[in-house]
């Protein structure tokens, strides 16, 4: 049959937190018996949205993270209280409202995504509007408000699912072990590093943003990244696990000497603000603007880089 | 609401089409006693006065009358000269013509202004007379409730408007239960496409909505709601009035009639007294939507009859474009602000670059057009045109869209753009061409850029101390700016933007015209656009915006003059009083002890140089203001400097205050009297998607379809709380002004008249409309599409693009070729300027960098060492949406529970935190040597170092001491502009500056605020 799935892009999400209220519009003060009684007013959030900052600035990337009942196939939460939790035949996880009265039960999700309404006095978290999807609603509250549909629902055979899951590059907020219903693209914007820097170098007294310089990236002195610097002689390289260790960039620039740079990626994105090419005196540059040199280096910019890195990656994690 | 079940209400139809339809008035007692069977709530109404009607002839050849006695009503024909009413028609064919039931308003209206027809008797028996009958003709609506959509559930859909985009509102049990965005069903027209650079571009079939849309609900069901009327208790009208207590006494419940005879009494009391414009009345904006109940229509009408002193607002989002940006290329109409047409097409197709400066459409949601642009700005990336957002904080949009982020210090940016334009000149690369031929004063600006009368060439490394921002990103910028079809994005839609209110904020927009200009205004894939403002929808459409007057009347002080007015009959309201007094010294206008003479120059829209006009407070024959009537948000929170707007409250400047308020909050706590106001989804309106029209005119192309909507009457108000219209209404009865206010029609009867005046009913049946309650317009295709803004002036066509702006006489040449400047040309140097004020040190005709007097290396900068701006908020509209105990609260970017207090955000980087020894989530004290406001910190590397963030816009304004407006006082719900200056933004200008303000930040030790 056609089961629940979704969908959390964060390249998508705007961050204007319209899955929340409008899940808050549907629960608070609206009982849905028996899928669910009412949600607490304030805080006790059965969505959520996080903002999450990556790198210093002038190179922050911002991205917010939604996270909501993952509605798992293997869920701890209905192992540990079999009694409490029902799983439909749909794939959606409902809380028993009549049997959740065990403040504990609020610890069994691992995500965090069980809440305890005090006014109450039971456990409580999203039933994926079950009460409207049973009444012909095509989709969640939360994501009917979802502008670019951020939250996207897949009602598919979960056959069906594991060649979307493949083909979107869907990954799980954690290690899936849990069979989570719910599956993130792009998660690389959350939970991988990222290296940012400028390049530039001297001519006639004046500093100058190096334009379409080559920059490499390197892993015990391998190759696993490739792109150029941009039209502000700015770099981006993107999906670097985190931890990684030791790296190297190296960049290169007709007429002056590379650029080595070692750094370390370990819980955090690193900015080299700003690299300079040193040598140079006497030899021919390109300074002026260069139409060609500009197309280039815009055919490096993410996302193409960002594929060329996540390929690199996915070897180097092997 | 009452809902009847489907056959009742078939049945309830079928007698009440039977009887009324072809009838007339004259059977008007067969026809009451119906309805009164129909329905127990008109059957009450009728039972409210025994009293005796006469309708008659003028000349007596024909009358009928009517006894209305407990609720029944009997009629006999004849002349019956002891009735208390008396409706006279000047001649059959008048009667004829006024009261069938289909109708035209124009023959009412017209007999009505010539005496064809008249009504007689005491106010309070004839209007109830008069409203009977109009009840009569919307009787099935009114009364059995036939409107909105049953759904299979039992619940009701309505349809309302909101700041935040048009919602379905579920209703069951006289209770909302959900609001929705609208997903268009299968009769609503397909969305239009965009190809570009190969690919082809659609919206979705839906509208969406901004977070405060999505909250709506609970603003209804706020617990701070105003739901009884409410006199503070140590306000005695005949004796001490305790002024001094204003905002920190409390409230005592009193009925309608006591609040309403308290007002009309004060009211006549004050005018006979102190004369003309001793009113003083101030709107604000955004607390609602509706062309009909909202304040540029009802609220304007009744002002306009009372002949009041208004506030006048400055253009508070616009600034720089209003006071320097138009000077350049006109724009007057939008403050400023530029042509929208075929500029996302032009943008997506022809563009190279987009450079987003001080741009945050994703915040802002344009302007109401909930998050209709966010899909435009993700196929920014689709088409893989690079971006570079130029912004201290790195806003919503640059965090969506991504690309380079350049981050200039605060008011800085008019240096930034003039070492742009300085790169340019040296290398050439610029259209020389068109600024030969388009352009006039070239020379002069160049002279100035290139240093060659002050000895500064202003290069890129010239600005680096001044912004902050490395010499070589600038140089970089330029040149790829310089080399590529660019659009200049600034502000939410074009021509906004915190950058423009800032010290001098002038500078950063008339340098963004030079920029603009240098490199051809109006050649394909050159242009203003943040993919914002400018789609492909149906500009030939006639439906009139918010701002388009409504039933105002007024057709000078809104756009009715030139959209509503010739439409829909209407009977006219100009108000007698010229006096005003300007938002930004509102406070000090009040002080004032003695008769100081408070002046400025005022801003008029309809051409540039009228903003030059001085004005006087008090205006000559005149005193000063002595009664307040405040309608609408909250000066405070969004008004710099915000605790003046207290203390102005707290002396005995104003004998009278009454604010007619949703909520109790802001100026609100300042009140004598408080009437409740319930919101738009307790009354009847109808509007459109972020159609403001006015000021920004044709602003529905923020959105990717046009929404037309009634305003349905969802619930019945809350508490005892009346719509603004019937509160305006009710105390215009007492002054006598019942017919004059609102020609005795009610809001619903208003609505369907807008709705008759418009294209609307030509495309679909007022039943149907009410009904499925909105219309999406069908977008144009593709061969039909507008020009694109500008072109025409690029190209040396008469102007084409589909607006009357500018008016006629500010051509100066042949009407309709060029701009709207004395020359025609875009102006590098002013001629208006020139005129004006040639040695203007503060606004000189050509664009210059002037450094504000409070930013790094300013005299405050010794004490205060952290740039704060306040832009526009993400999360509630102004004051719309904050606090209210709703849960946008909840949203942890907008405001942070610690300890049971849920404290404003203020962003500071995160370095700046640790040197003073502070971390995420601490409660902090922001102040500076105009207050103290406590706020929640979030540590962030959206902003640089020195440099710190926080939105402007809290809905409230409350001190720790209970001492509203004292000194040394301590803010306690984050109301940021209680930091801001109140200076203006250049000397001869009635404008802000509040992103220009220095703080510090300290831990807060006071403990946990209740």
């Amino acid at each position: 049959m056609k089961k629940f799935h979704m969908i959390v892009d964060l390249e998508k999400c705007v961050g204007c937190f319209n899955c929340m209220l409008a899940c808050k519009d549907e629960h608070v003060g609206n009982k849905w018996l028996p899928y669910t009684d009412e949600q607490q007013k304030h805080e006790n959030k059965w969505i959520c949205p996080t903002m999450t900052e990556r790198g210093e600035a002038p190179y922050t990337e911002v991205t917010y993270v939604t996270k909501m009942c993952q509605h798992c196939d293997n869920a701890p939460c209905a192992k540990k209280y079999p009694d409490v939790f029902i799983k439909r035949s749909d794939g959606l996880m409902l809380i028993d409202y009549k049997r959740a009265g065990n403040k504990d039960i609020v610890d069994a999700c691992p995500y965090g995504m069980i809440s305890w309404n005090e006014d109450l006095g039971c456990a409580q978290k999203c039933t994926g509007c079950a009460h409207l999807i049973d009444n012909g609603w095509k989709e969640p509250r939360c994501v009917q408000a979802c502008p670019l549909r951020a939250l996207q629902t897949v009602f598919c055979e979960d056959a069906e699912w594991e060649n979307i899951i493949e083909k979107q590059g869907l990954k799980p907020i954690t290690d899936g072990s849990n069979k989570p219903r719910v599956m993130y693209k792009n998660l690389y914007f959350y939970n991988k590093c990222f290296v940012k820097g400028a390049l530039c170098f001297e001519k006639d007294g004046i500093e100058e943003a190096a334009i379409d310089a080559k920059v490499e990236l390197l892993v015990n002195k391998t190759v696993v990244a490739t792109t150029a610097s941009d039209f502000l002689g700015e770099f981006y390289i993107d999906m670097i696990p985190k931890n990684t260790g030791a790296m190297q960039i190296k960049a290169y620039m007709d007429g002056y000497d590379p650029i080595v740079k070692d750094f370390e990626i370990k819980e955090e994105s690193v900015i080299l603000d700003a690299l300079k090419f040193g040598g140079g005196e006497g030899k021919p540059a390109v300074i002026l603007p260069n139409e060609h040199a500009y197309e280039q280096a815009l055919d490096h910019m993410i996302p193409k880089d960002v594929e060329a890195a996540k390929k690199a990656f996915e070897e180097a994690d092997k | 609401m009452t809902t009847l079940s489907q056959e009742a209400l078939e049945k309830s139809l079928k007698i009440f089409n039977k009887t009324i339809v072809g009838g007339t008035l004259f059977t008007l007692d067969k026809l009451l006693n119906v309805l009164g069977t129909l329905s127990p709530k008109f059957k009450k109404e009728l039972a409210e006065h025994n009293i005796t009607v006469q309708l008659r002839l003028r000349d007596n050849t024909y009358g009928r009358w009517f006894r209305f006695k407990d609720g029944f009503v009997t009629g006999q024909d004849g002349i019956n000269k002891d009735c208390i009413v008396d409706m006279i028609f000047e001649d059959e064919a008048s009667a004829r013509r006024v009261t069938a039931l289909i109708r035209s308003q124009f023959d009412f209206v017209n007999a009505a202004k010539q005496g064809q027809i008249v009504l007689n008797g005491p106010d309070a028996e004839a209007m109830w007379f008069s409203s009977l009958l109009l009840k009569v003709f919307a009787f099935d609506v009114l009364y059995l409730g036939n409107y909105g959509t049953k759904m299979p559930n039992g619940e009701m859909r309505y349809t309302t408007g909101t700041n935040g985009g048009p919602l379905f509102v579920y209703v069951k049990d006289d209770k909302i239960v959900r609001v929705t965005p609208i997903d268009f069903d299968e009769e609503d027209p397909d969305m239009w496409t965009i190809t570009a650079k190969g690919q082809k571009l659609t919206p979705p079939r839906r509208t969406t909505v901004a977070p405060y849309a999505q909250g709506w609900k609970q603003m209804v069901y706020s617990p701070d709601r105003c739901l009884y009327p409410m006199k503070r208790v140590d306000f005695d009208p005949d004796g001490d009035r305790h002024y001094e207590n204003r905002g920190v006494s409390g409230y005592e419940r009193i009925s309608w009639d006591e609040a309403l005879d308290i007002v009309a009494k004060e009211m006549i009391r004050v005018r006979k007294t102190y004369g003309p414009g001793a009113i003083f009345a101030s709107t604000g904006s955004h607390h609602n939507w509706g062309s009909i109940g909202y304040y540029l229509s009802c609220a304007k009408r009744f002002f306009n009859v009372i002949g009041a002193t208004m506030c006048m607002h400055n253009p508070d989002s616009w600034e720089g474009w209003a006071w320097g940006g138009q000077h350049h290329f006109g724009g007057s109409a939008r403050n400023g602000g530029t042509e929208p047409y075929g500029t996302v097409e032009d943008c997506l197709k022809n563009s190279e670059f987009i450079v987003f400066w001080s741009s945050d459409p994703e915040s802002t949601s344009g302007n109401y057009a909930g998050q209709e642009g966010t899909i435009r700005r993700e196929w920014i990336n689709k088409l893989g045109i690079p971006v570079v957002h130029i912004d201290p904080y790195q806003n919503a949009t640059a965090a969506f869209v991504r690309g380079r982020w350049i981050c200039p210090r605060p008011a800085t940016d008019a240096a930034l753009g003039i070492a742009i334009a300085n790169v340019w000149m040296h290398e050439g690369l610029y259209d020389k061409d068109y600024v030969k031929k388009k352009t006039y004063g070239f020379e002069k600006w160049e002279t100035y850029v290139l240093g060659k009368e002050d000895g500064i060439d202003k290069t890129p490394e010239w600005q680096e101390d001044i912004t902050g921002v490395p010499a070589r990103t600038v140089r970089a910028l330029a040149r790829y700016w310089g080399t590529h079809k660019t659009y200049l994005a600034c502000g939410s839609m074009t021509s906004f933007g915190s950058a423009g209110r800032t010290a001098f904020g002038t500078e950063w927009a008339r340098v963004c015209v030079c920029l603009i200009a240098m490199q051809g205004l109006g050649k394909p894939g050159v242009n203003f656009g943040t993919l914002q403002y400018g789609t492909p929808l149906d500009t030939r459409f006639w439906f009139p915006g918010y701002a388009d007057g409504g039933f105002s009347g007024d057709f000078i002080g809104t756009g009715a003059g030139v959209a509503t007015y010739n439409r829909m009959p209407q009977t006219p309201s100009i108000s007698s009083e010229y006096q005003a007094i300007p938002r930004l010294l509102l406070p000090e206008a009040i002080m004032a002890k003695d008769d100081a003479d408070i002046t400025w120059h005022g801003l008029g829209v309809y051409s540039v140089h009228s903003q030059f006009g001085t004005l006087h407070y008090p205006a000559p024959g005149h005193e000063r203001v002595r009664m307040y009537y405040k309608y609408g948000g909250s000066h405070m929170g969004t008004q710099p400097d915000s605790k003046r707007y207290a203390q102005q409250y707290r002396c005995d400047s104003l004998e009278f205050v009454v604010n007619q308020s949703v909520w109790f909050e802001g100026e609100a706590r300042f009140a004598d009297i408080i009437l409740p106001a319930c919101t738009n989804f307790e009354r009847w309106d109808i509007g459109e998607f972020a159609s403001c029209g006015g000021y920004i005119d044709k602003s529905y192309l923020q959105n990717n379809s046009r929404v037309i909507f009634v305003q349905h009457k969802c619930i019945e108000p809350l508490g005892e709380s009346k719509a603004d219209f019937d509160i305006f209404q009710e105390i215009a009865n007492r002054l006598g002004l019942w017919q004059v206010y609102s020609e005795g029609n009610t809001e619903y009867d208003w609505t369907k008249r807008l709705y008759e005046a418009t294209d609307m009913a030509r495309v679909m049946p007022w039943g149907k409309f009410i009904k499925k309650g909105y219309y999406v317009v069908p977008p144009l295709p593709e061969n039909r599409r507008d020009p694109v803004a500008f072109n025409w002036f690029a190209e040396g066509r008469k102007k084409d693009t589909p607006e009357l702006t500018p008016l006629p006489s500010e051509y100066y040449g042949r009407y309709g070729e060029g701009l709207q400047t004395p020359s025609g040309l875009l102006e590098f140097e002013c001629q208006t300027l020139k005129r004006f004020d040639p040695n203007d040190e503060e606004r000189l005709p050509i664009c210059t960098y002037i450094h504000s007097w409070e930013g790094v290396g300013s005299e405050p900068y010794a004490k205060y060492k952290l740039q704060l701006i306040s832009p526009h908020s993400k999360y509630s509209f102004h004051t719309m949406g904050d606090l209210k105990d709703t849960n946008i609260n909840d949203i942890q970017e907008h405001r942070m529970l610690i300890d049971g207090h849920r404290y404003w955000v203020f962003r500071m980087n995160t370095k700046d935190a640790a040197e003073r020894g502070l971390k995420q989530g601490d409660v902090i004290e922001v102040y500076n040597d105009r207050g103290k406001v406590l706020c929640a910190l979030e540590t962030t590397e959206r902003v640089p170092q020195g440099i710190c963030h926080s939105y402007e816009s809290c809905a409230d304004y409350v001190t720790l001491e209970n001492d509203p407006g004292g000194e040394d006082t301590t803010e306690i719900m984050g109301c940021i502009n209680n930091l801001t200056p109140g200076r203006f933004i250049t000397k001869h200008a009635h404008g802000l500056a509040v992103n220009s303000c220095l703080v510090e930040v300290r831990k807060w030790e006071g403990g946990a605020v209740k």
